[in-house]
């Protein structure tokens, strides 16, 4: 920063006014308007009859064993998907980095799971999951690795592996593209001298590759978290929540109860409860994350 | 020292591995074309039909509406929402973009993270509201009440790209400008549009594909005059078997755009995706 | 050097600036509830008059279903009602989940966009208060000008349990379905709120090729000492599916939809009527019924077909109507339960015979028809009602059943028996008709679809094993309990 720049709060607010006017109008404005309908018992069919009922609604969702099951749940999807996907998109970033351009190709190939509607990504996943016609079992079944056909959706294990593999699928290659431009653009300096000192293999990869990595797989991370958590159409269209409620996200849970059975009170409670859980994890989050990066600067 | 014979051979061995995942990742694509020329009938049997006449039936029924509702007016539709949410993303990031990285004003770390952590927020939580207010506000089904949620979605990831973009075009270059007497506005226009072309680019990649291929606002905010193609996809699931010609015609034709443009484009986006992290 | 503990520098930055924006921008929006929590700023309200002059519209526009309301049907006829009227029917169908959504958004913000729209039985009880009353427009013949009511015509059961609630007390019954007379209706302070259009029940289906393969007649006797026929009731059931299981062969003896969705409900309830059970799960007093001894045993043996004998496919415990038509389509099965007529796959050479649903004390197959309803915010009510009326008269209906319509009115089924287009379907029409005839529909709860979850998901964990029938029922009482006590129902 130039010591002769000056503060310019009138311009800065106003240019950053009109953005910040649109993205109120979509986060703040509906948090508040939820809160409000949160206290009451609110059914939009019968919109004038709307009493207080103060923390009514979240007595019932702090009770309720089947949303603090979906909430763990939820919990449980995104720590796996994201895991898996980091794991996984590490080892394809190794071994996109090195440029050539079979791996350009590569790279150019993996861009299109990210490219396909999610809703249609589900209904495809579905069918060649499918435990009679689907492709997943058909070949497994002719390669000779599975014997007994696998009704995939119709147990709470296989289905969760069908909803996780959905994700990594189409969403592997996000962390591995930008694992793989961080791969890319570290100076071949450091691994230079620490290989003359004697470090090699996975020694030299974490002692020097990955430290300098870190500001990458921080924002991988954090996007790929903060998406996973917004999950909703692909897990609707592939398991409903099924088995039972054993894939029950609480994406699902508010959906159901705002927009088909029409409680907002209580859709509203859950939405403010995740909300909040949401506002607690993100800072910490970014505060771990960010400790060796510059993800947000002045 | 690794010996270059088992430096070559973990070479090839990775090679292999990598080429195994890409090809495996193409399976579902694959599925999805070849059964969208399948005749019908043949798309679900044991086992999977490889031997058949290929045919372009489905296409033309999507197209024509034989299926349900007629898919071309629904890909007109996305067009616009799409164009429309990132046009209006970009040209508000552009503002909010060269004030966070430019300009010094209270509060602008703060708004800086408050603008990130937007990114948090639940679509399925954010529709009941808006589309209650949209509701009494009679704006239902209008390109407007699609335009503006979509571009609120975009704008953290906007802002962030354009905001990195900008601070690597040389501050000197403005600097020389503002002391020739030049406004802000101009050098907006003038130096920054320009230089960072690319990041506008990779954002607005960015933003068209979550435009395009956005669900849950677009099903509960738009009846017919708007109706997005994802929704129209949808219509092909129902009670009494789902058309697969038609719906993985449909699919098809919905993809096609975005993974040709994602090819077209895709240095930008491998750039989009990691200037955030870069000093 | 840069500051980088992000979690540090929210608390050191000064935020007057900031706080004060989001102050003057909470303000604003607070200021903005009242407008949402209120009902609409209405349109100048409608007098109570029946206006038989009332302008014709060049348009009108409505909601419907695609496949479960069958929108060929309606595709069909739409060019004929320009030509009787020179009215164009704009048409927004939309596939169940989105339907539903669809529907009750609309009409939760009386909104005046769609004149007609579609509804299906369960949503009703929730809906009774936005849908335009029709009991003056069928009595008025100025407003049947277009085409004739002929309530008598409507199949009784259908009609009641479609069309005609209390709305007071939506939950009740009308306590005597017997004959369609209008003034006996409103006499019990009842109304009739749409006219019903595509009647579905859960009718069973088999290949007849396969049951009367010479050899496995022959088989089949030997076996059992009785000649191989469709099972009249669920004890011969479990034979002849376990005759038809042969997996080595790729065949299964039947279907079920034990997914996750209402169509598991739809399959109980079928089953707990059969076994004497009260079919609507829950009485007019909101006493539980599906967890009774009755219950418990129609889930064991559901259960028990799919556990204990094996007769259905792999993954048929995560079936919906889809995967149970496909599987039965493609030679997967040799007996399917659904809701419409099938067409077996190209590489399938079989034919098909339809069935009642088998007995157990008796029987009470799960039924749920369609209705067209107007839209009570509707510009454009009296035209709305004529092309309701139309769409759902006898000469109407006739004509769709080349798109495999499932009429709703007696002489409609007359009309099928000689009907080409119904009987290139062999005797389903009749089945179907038998089958309303006999049809159980579902209880009249305002949160229907959430006791209704309560109920798929129990059925789901008996189906996958997870739970016993008795603890899945159970668990789904206490459950439902809660929700018809949430939902302002006098539950004991």
């Amino acid at each position: 920063m130039k010591p002769t720049r000056e503060q310019s709060n009138g311009l800065g607010w106003a240019l950053v006014t009109p953005a910040v006017g649109v993205l109120l109008l979509m986060t703040i404005f509906p948090a508040l308007y939820l809160l409000w309908a949160s206290f009451r018992r609110f059914n939009l069919m019968t919109p004038d009859n709307a009493p207080f009922i103060g923390l009514e609604n979240y007595r019932n969702i702090a009770t309720n064993g089947d949303i603090r099951y979906s909430m763990l749940v939820t919990i449980l999807f995104v720590v796996a998907a994201v895991g898996i996907e980091l794991a996984l998109g590490l080892l394809l970033a190794l071994m996109l980095a090195p440029k050539s351009r079979s791996n350009a190709a590569a790279a150019t190939l993996l861009i299109l799971p990210m490219a396909v509607t999610p809703v249609v990504s589900a209904l495809v996943w579905r069918e060649l999951f499918n435990p009679n016609y689907g492709w997943v079992n058909y070949y497994l079944r002719q390669i000779g690795i599975m014997h007994e056909p696998i009704a995939w959706l119709s147990n709470p294990q296989t289905s969760w592996f069908t909803v996780i593999s959905l994700d990594v699928w189409q969403w592997t290659p996000f962390v591995a593209l930008i694992l793989m431009a961080g791969l890319q653009g570290i100076p071949p300096e450091p691994r230079e001298a620490a290989a003359v000192d004697g470090a090699e293999g996975w020694r030299l990869f974490w002692d020097v590759t990955f430290p300098l990595l870190r500001p990458f797989v921080a924002i991988a991370v954090l996007l790929r978290t903060l998406e996973a958590f917004k999950t909703f159409g692909t897990i609707r269209v592939l398991t409903g929540g099924g088995p039972g409620i054993s894939t029950e996200i609480i994406n699902l849970t508010i959906y159901r109860t705002a927009l088909q059975d029409f409680s907002v009170g209580a859709a509203a409670s859950l939405g403010i409860a995740f909300l909040v859980f949401l506002s607690i994890l993100v800072p910490q989050m970014l505060r771990i994350l960010a400790r060796n990066s510059d993800l947000v600067e002045a | 020292m690794r010996s270059t014979a088992t430096q070559r051979t973990l070479a090839a061995l990775s090679q292999v591995a990598l080429w195994t995942w890409v090809l495996l990742a193409m399976v579902p694509l694959v599925w999805m074309v070849t059964t969208s020329i399948k005749p019908e009938g043949y798309a679900q049997t044991i086992p999977p039909t490889w031997q058949f006449q290929p045919t372009l039936q489905h296409y033309v029924d999507v197209l024509q509406g034989a299926a349900v509702t007629p898919f071309g007016p629904l890909l007109l539709h996305s067009v616009i929402v799409a164009v429309g949410s990132t046009a209006l993303a970009l040209v508000l990031g552009l503002f909010a973009a060269y004030a966070l990285a430019r300009l010094r004003f209270r509060g602008k770390r703060f708004l800086a993270l408050w603008i990130l952590s937007t990114i948090m927020f639940p679509p399925v939580v954010a529709v009941i509201p808006v589309f209650i207010l949209a509701g009494r506000l009679q704006l239902i089904d209008r390109y407007l009440t699609l335009i503006v949620p979509y571009a609120a979605f975009n704008l953290p990831l906007v802002i962030w790209v354009l905001r990195s973009s900008i601070r690597q075009i040389p501050e000197e270059i403005e600097d020389a400008a503002l002391v020739d007497g030049a406004s802000r506005m101009e050098i907006i226009s003038r130096i920054v549009l320009p230089l960072a072309a690319p990041g506008i680019a990779t954002a607005g990649i960015l933003s068209m594909l979550l435009a395009w291929n956005e669900f849950l606002f677009a099903l509960t905010l738009t009846r017919s005059q708007v109706k997005t193609a994802p929704v129209g996809i949808s219509e092909f699931t129902g009670m009494f078997g789902t058309q697969w010609g038609s719906l993985s015609a449909a699919a098809t034709i919905i993809v096609a755009p975005v993974v040709i443009m994602a090819l077209l484009l895709r240095r930008h986006l491998i750039e989009g995706l990691t200037l955030g992290a870069v000093k | 050097m840069k500051n980088t503990q992000i979690g540090d520098v929210t608390q050191t930055e000064s935020k007057g600036v900031t706080r004060r924006h989001l102050m003057m921008s909470a303000v604003a929006m607070g200021l903005s509830l009242p407008v949402l929590s209120k009902s609409s700023v209405s349109a100048a309200p409608r007098t109570a008059l029946l206006r038989q002059d009332a302008e014709k519209p060049a348009s009108l526009n409505m909601l419907y279903a695609t496949v479960e309301a069958d929108v060929e049907a309606i595709k069909l006829a739409i060019p004929d009602f320009k030509a009787e009227t020179g009215i164009d029917i704009v048409l927004d169908s939309q596939p169940y989940d989105a339907l539903q959504q669809k529907v009750f958004a609309e009409l939760a913000v009386d909104s005046p966009y769609y004149d007609v729209i579609i509804v299906d039985t369960p949503w009703t009880p929730a809906l009774t208060g936005k849908l335009e009353p029709l009991s003056g427009y069928v009595t008025n013949e100025a407003l049947n000008d277009v085409s004739d009511p002929a309530l008598d015509d409507f199949i009784e059961k259908v009609f009641f349990d479609t069309a005609v609630y209390n709305p007071t007390a939506s939950h009740l019954q009308f306590p005597d379905p017997t004959g369609i007379d209008v003034e006996a209706i409103t006499g019990e302070g009842f109304e009739i709120y749409g006219l019903p259009l595509q009647a579905n029940a859960l009718v069973a289906m088999y290949r007849t090729d396969l049951f009367e393969n010479a050899d496995d007649m022959a088989a089949f006797e030997s076996e059992h000492g009785r000649a191989l026929a469709f099972p009249e009731t669920w004890d011969e059931f479990t034979d002849v599916a376990k005759f038809f299981t042969r997996p080595d062969q790729n065949l299964y003896g039947t279907t079920l939809m034990p997914g996750n969705g209402d169509w598991a409900t739809d399959d109980f309830k079928t089953l707990l009527a059969a076994w004497g059970g009260n079919g609507y799960m829950v009485s007019d007093d909101f006493t539980l019924a599906f967890n009774s001894p009755e219950g418990v045993d129609a889930l064991t043996y559901y259960a028990s077909l799919i556990n204990e004998h094996k007769v259905t496919p792999p993954g048929v415990t995560s079936f919906s109507w889809d995967d149970a038509s496909a599987a039965f389509t493609s030679g997967l099965t040799a007996i399917g339960m659904n809701y419409h007529t099938e067409v077996l796959a190209p590489d399938v050479q079989g034919n098909i015979t339809y069935a009642l649903v088998p007995e157990k004390e008796t029987r009470g197959p799960h039924f749920g028809t369609w209705m067209l309803s107007v839209n009570k915010a509707s510009q454009n009510k009296e035209w709305a009602y004529r092309a309701a009326n139309w769409f759902t008269s006898g000469p109407t209906q006739t004509k769709m059943l080349a798109a495999q319509l499932h009429p709703s009115r007696k002489s409609v089924y007359e009309a099928a028996k000689t009907d080409e287009n119904a009987t290139k379907f062999g005797n389903f029409y009749d089945i179907l008709g038998q089958s309303l005839a006999l049809g159980v529909g579902r209880p009249r709860l305002t949160n229907y679809g959430a006791v209704d979850k309560e109920i798929w998901v129990a059925v789901n964990s008996a189906a996958t094993g997870s739970m016993t029938p008795e603890e899945a029922l159970q668990s789904a009482a206490d459950k439902v309990k809660g929700l018809l006590q949430e939902a302002g129902y006098p539950v004991s």
